[in-house]
């Protein structure tokens, strides 16, 4: 039998060995990069899955937990996050965080309906599932802490009321039709205009599907068809960035004015150059700070939550008053060094924060 | 001509059987390797809370899709084309399939009451309906890139937006409410088969099956029949191909619509899986299969190429992601030992590659 | 060896009144040319001569503009290389036309592969073991040699890849060989078999059309030499009589060889 030649054999072996202790060795130096818990059995370790990470409503809302957790002494916390808001990025860390057996999870999913099953599966694994801002379509998890989306409305229809002098037309620029958070703002806002400001002529909302360019187009045809609008209000970011730009196209800056929601670096720069006239910024601080302590009381005691669903407020924030302390504290942060403790207190929900999607 | 070169003319007509070959094959790669290297690290860290039977059991339903889609892509690349489209295609795929299997699965007003009385039709026509529409935009992608001369990464570029922008308009941009529930409860988390191992649940779903049995299908058609012969020739040498009588356009038609079909299949399997159709979601999927293949030893330039290496592919940043989150590490910093891994993987493949080559 | 050139056989490949124009430039200028069993014909001529085209328009690459070809006595319009094929009609390229990163048993059987037979074989499963076989019979015939035949042919030489290629033609063709610069990237080693493969050739009956650069290995092989200039066959020379210079001569247009006819 004659051999056939298998050339590359001795060189392959020689660098097999070596990429197996180059990559075992590089991948456990990764490792001691990332935060690591501390003993796991006097002391509590809460995961924190963002919604999206790099965003900085999350990265407040982290500080927020994390803060409130030195404050308490005996709470760790792991901060873990899909690179985008989707389902299918957030169910496997989801299960590997599960995995990493921390003593409670607070998360932000990402889908109403389809992160159900991927929770179901941590809470029979023994790790109860706290929601934080958005929340699922179910009533299996410990409870939900998020911001009160009607009451920021509210604000941002006071606040605008307020700058165009109680008299005019608004007109809201919305995102996505049937998403909860920014169809309550509509509704928080639609409330106060007709029940509080009956001077104010309230003409409607119109979706941009998220997208400044469309909300952009939608704004310079309403100010065709009604030349004398007063005030625009921008559900989420683009549409109120959308908005400012048709305004300023038209050269109608300082005359119609616009109210923002959140107000992250981003929204904040808008506002002092004038681009916005007012934002409703969340407390995800609050929301982090509160979370940390429903889970540790809940570790601790052994109680379920009481009522479980829990809301946070939202704050005016104008050119004004940006300055203000009280104000200051509650724009979005990039870093933790900047985020003070707010101590803020559980504030249970009037009614229920899940509402079903029907 | 050196007489080394003269000795390598000997007459040797020996065959290595074909389990041999393989082997042979597999011990060459470094892919394989690297993948036993990050489980063996993440074992010795973590302990238990990596290396259980749970935990690789999330992992391989949680790839799944990225496992159809990559099979997919891995003909295409074969092939020396690229498909950019495939996420977009899942997404239109899975908004199809919800509407249908709503459509059909009750009136307007059983469906306002959350009830389904005809879903045992509905669903699985919806789910079919879901597959031909990627079968559709595959030939669409097909049939602009051969006869319109319009090359791959241009025309599957558009086929993202063009197929993207469908599924929003279907949808009105939102996730599909309303989809029965049974979808998920009695399809996508169905437990076929489940066991215990060391006191854990180890359950394969559809899901698993699906992806699994596709990259069996296609390890076979790829080896062993012509289509698959067809693929590494026209991805070697498109004219030689051409000159050698096979009908190159019409294969690469073929090829986009397989793409595009798999990219359906993923798509119904994401409803199924998730119990809705999110438009937002996905947008990375075409970066993520086409990783999944390259680390897999596909090259880019076409010609080679392999299902187990694709599998083992999509594995790498699966396990790495895993371990990483298990062991609390920053996300950011999973981003760069993932990208690095990429780089290293193909890196030592292509020096293999090239060591045995001449000009 | 033998010359079959003053036989009474009918030309297997027989080229009348061949022009080709690409635009404004006339390629072929009323070429013939003929073939005859069992011989040897070198095409030589200069760079742009036409040799390349004539063999374009002889094996249907490039659409035939004037003139006929008849082929084994029947007048043929091949309007493809596949049709060409289709009648007995193989060709080596210049490049090759292998697909380097298949082995030498998916290369001989490129496009023709057998299929298994039964519901496998509609299915398109292939017969891999079969082919193998034909093409480990085939290479020894041929005294081609190949380390293994499972390897791709990007890690072969340049020398094994030529005869792999040749080795396609000559078993799939049952009339006539044609070949572009079959030696032009080889050593001496290979060189000299390749020309015994050309030899092999013709013994068995189908001649050999090649196109060459390299007098030396003309003279060595040919029966017939068919020299081209600017599209137009100059003379033909017979390699027992003629010398190397006389060939130069005659591509390069001098006044000995000049269609003017002066001298």
């Amino acid at each position: 039998m004659k051999t056939v030649e298998r050339f590359d054999t001795t060189v392959s072996r020689r660098t097999i060995l070596r990429a197996s202790v180059y990559a075992g060795a590089g991948l456990t130096l990764f490792a001691p990069l990332g935060f690591r818990a501390s003993a796991r059995q006097d002391s509590f370790n809460i995961a924190f899955i963002q919604g999206v990470i790099g965003d900085n409503f999350y990265i407040t809302m982290d500080c927020g937990a994390r803060a409130k957790a030195e404050a308490l002494g005996n709470i760790t916390i792991d901060t873990q996050g899909p690179e985008r808001f989707d389902q299918t990025l957030q169910t496997p860390i989801l299960n590997a965080v599960v995995q990493s057996a921390p003593s409670a999870i607070m998360m932000a999913p990402n889908d109403r309906q389809g992160m159900i099953a991927p929770i179901q599966a941590a809470i029979d694994a023994g790790v109860p599932v706290l929601c934080v801002d958005t929340t699922i379509d179910s009533d299996i998890q410990l409870g939900d802490v998020a911001t009160d989306n009607v009451q920021g409305g509210r604000l941002a229809g006071r606040g605008l009321a307020d700058l165009i002098g109680g008299t005019g037309k608004v007109f809201v620029v919305n995102t996505i039709p049937g998403v909860s958070t920014t169809d309550q703002r509509e509704q928080g806002f639609r409330e106060a205009i007709e029940s509080e400001f009956p001077e104010i002529n309230y003409l409607g909302q119109e979706y941009d599907n998220d997208d400044a360019n469309l909300a952009a187009q939608i704004t310079a045809a309403r100010l065709q068809s009604d030349p004398d609008l007063s005030g625009i209000f921008g559900t989420n970011l683009f549409s109120a960035q959308g908005a400012a730009a048709a305004v300023r196209e038209q050269g109608l800056q300082g005359k119609v004015k616009i109210v923002g929601f959140d107000a992250g670096p981003t929204q904040v720069q808008d506002l002092r150059s004038e681009v916005v006239d007012i934002l409703i910024a969340q407390h995800p601080g609050d929301i982090g700070e509160i979370a940390v302590q429903l889970l540790h009381d809940f570790l601790t005691t052994g109680e379920p939550l009481d009522p479980k669903d829990y809301v946070t407020g939202a704050t005016i924030v104008t050119r004004d008053n940006i300055d203000d302390p009280e104000v200051a504290r509650y724009l979005y942060v990039a870093d933790c060094a900047n985020y003070t403790l707010a101590n803020a207190e559980p504030m249970p929900a009037a009614s229920p924060v899940a509402t079903p999607t029907a | 001509m050196t007489a080394a070169n003269e000795a390598y003319d000997e007459l040797v007509t020996e065959v290595l059987p074909a389990h041999e070959r393989y082997l042979s094959r597999i011990s060459k790669s470094f892919t394989l390797l690297i993948l036993f290297a990050i489980i063996i690290v993440f074992a010795l860290r973590e302990g238990s809370s990596f290396f259980n039977a749970r935990n690789f059991n999330d992992i391989i339903i949680d790839s799944s899709q990225l496992v159809v889609l990559s099979v997919g892509m891995t003909f295409v690349i074969i092939a020396a084309g690229i498909d950019l489209s495939v996420g977009s295609i899942l997404v239109l795929s899975s908004v199809v399939a919800a509407q249908v299997t709503i459509a059909l699965s009750g009136s307007p007003q059983d469906i306002a009451k959350f009830q389904f009385p005809t879903q045992s039709v509905g669903i699985p026509i919806g789910l079919l309906a879901g597959v031909a529409t990627g079968l559709l935009c595959g030939m669409v992608n097909g049939l602009l890139i051969t006869r319109l001369q319009v090359p791959a990464f241009i025309v599957t570029l558009g086929m993202l937006g063009i197929a993207l922008g469908f599924g929003q308009l279907l949808s009105g941009g939102t996730s599909v409410p309303n989809v029965p529930p049974a979808i998920q409860s009695e399809i996508g988390l169905r437990e076929l088969v489940a066991f215990d191992v060391g006191g854990q649940r180890v359950r394969i779903t559809p899901p698993v099956v699906i992806a699994y049995g596709i990259a069996i299908v296609a390890a076979l058609v790829l080896n062993r029949t012509r289509f698959g012969r067809y693929s590494y020739a026209i991805g070697s040498n498109a004219a030689a191909a051409m000159r050698a009588g096979i009908n190159v356009k019409l294969h690469l038609v073929k090829i986009y619509t397989l793409s595009g079909l798999l990219a359906g299949v993923a798509g119904a399997m994401d409803l199924m899986r998730f119990g809705t159709a999110s438009v937002g979601s996905h947008q990375a999927d075409n970066l993520a299969a086409i990783s999944a293949t390259v680390i897999g030893g596909t090259s880019l330039f076409g010609g080679i190429g392999t299902i187990g290496g694709t599998v083992i592919g999509a594995f790498i940043p699966t396990v790495l992601r895993n371990g990483l989150v298990i062991a609390r590490v920053q996300p950011f910093w999973q981003n760069v030992a993932i990208g690095a891994v990429l780089i290293l993987a193909v890196y030592l493949d292509q020096r293999r590659r090239r060591a045995e080559e001449r000009m | 060896m033998a010359s079959s050139v003053e036989s009474a056989l009918q030309p297997v490949l027989e080229a009348r009144g061949i022009n080709k124009h690409f635009g404004p430039v006339q390629a072929l200028k009323n070429v013939d040319l003929s073939v005859f069993p069992g011989e040897v014909v070198a095409l030589i001529g200069d760079n742009g001569a036409g040799k390349s085209t004539l063999i374009n328009v002889l094996t249907g690459v490039l659409p035939l503009e004037s003139g006929e070809i008849v082929f084994a006595g029947e007048q043929v319009r091949f309007s493809s290389p596949h049709e060409a094929r289709s009648h007995g009609i193989e060709t080596v390229y210049q490049d090759l036309a292998v697909a380097p990163h298949l082995d030498a048993v998916a290369n001989i059987f490129l496009g023709r592969e057998r299929r298994q037979s039964g519901l496998p074989g509609i299915a398109g499963f292939l017969d891999n073991r079969r082919m193998r076989k034909e093409t480990d019979e085939q290479l020894s015939r041929l005294k081609v040699r190949v380390p293994d035949l499972e390897r791709r042919l990007v890690t072969l030489s340049g020398g094994q890849r030529q005869g792999v290629a040749v080795a396609r033609a000559v078993m799939w063709a049952s009339k006539v060989v044609i070949m572009d610069e079959p030696t032009a990237a080889l050593g001496v080693a290979q060189t000299a078999k390749v020309l015994d493969l050309i030899r092999q050739v013709r013994d068995t009956g189908i001649p050999v059309i090649f196109i060459s650069h390299n007098m030396p290995n003309v003279f060595q092989v040919a029966d017939r030499i068919v020299v081209l200039r600017l599209g137009e066959v100059v003379t033909e020379l017979d390699p027992k009589s003629a010398t190397i210079e006389d060939a130069v001569a005659a591509m390069t247009g001098s006044t000995r060889f000049s269609n003017r006819g002066v001298g």
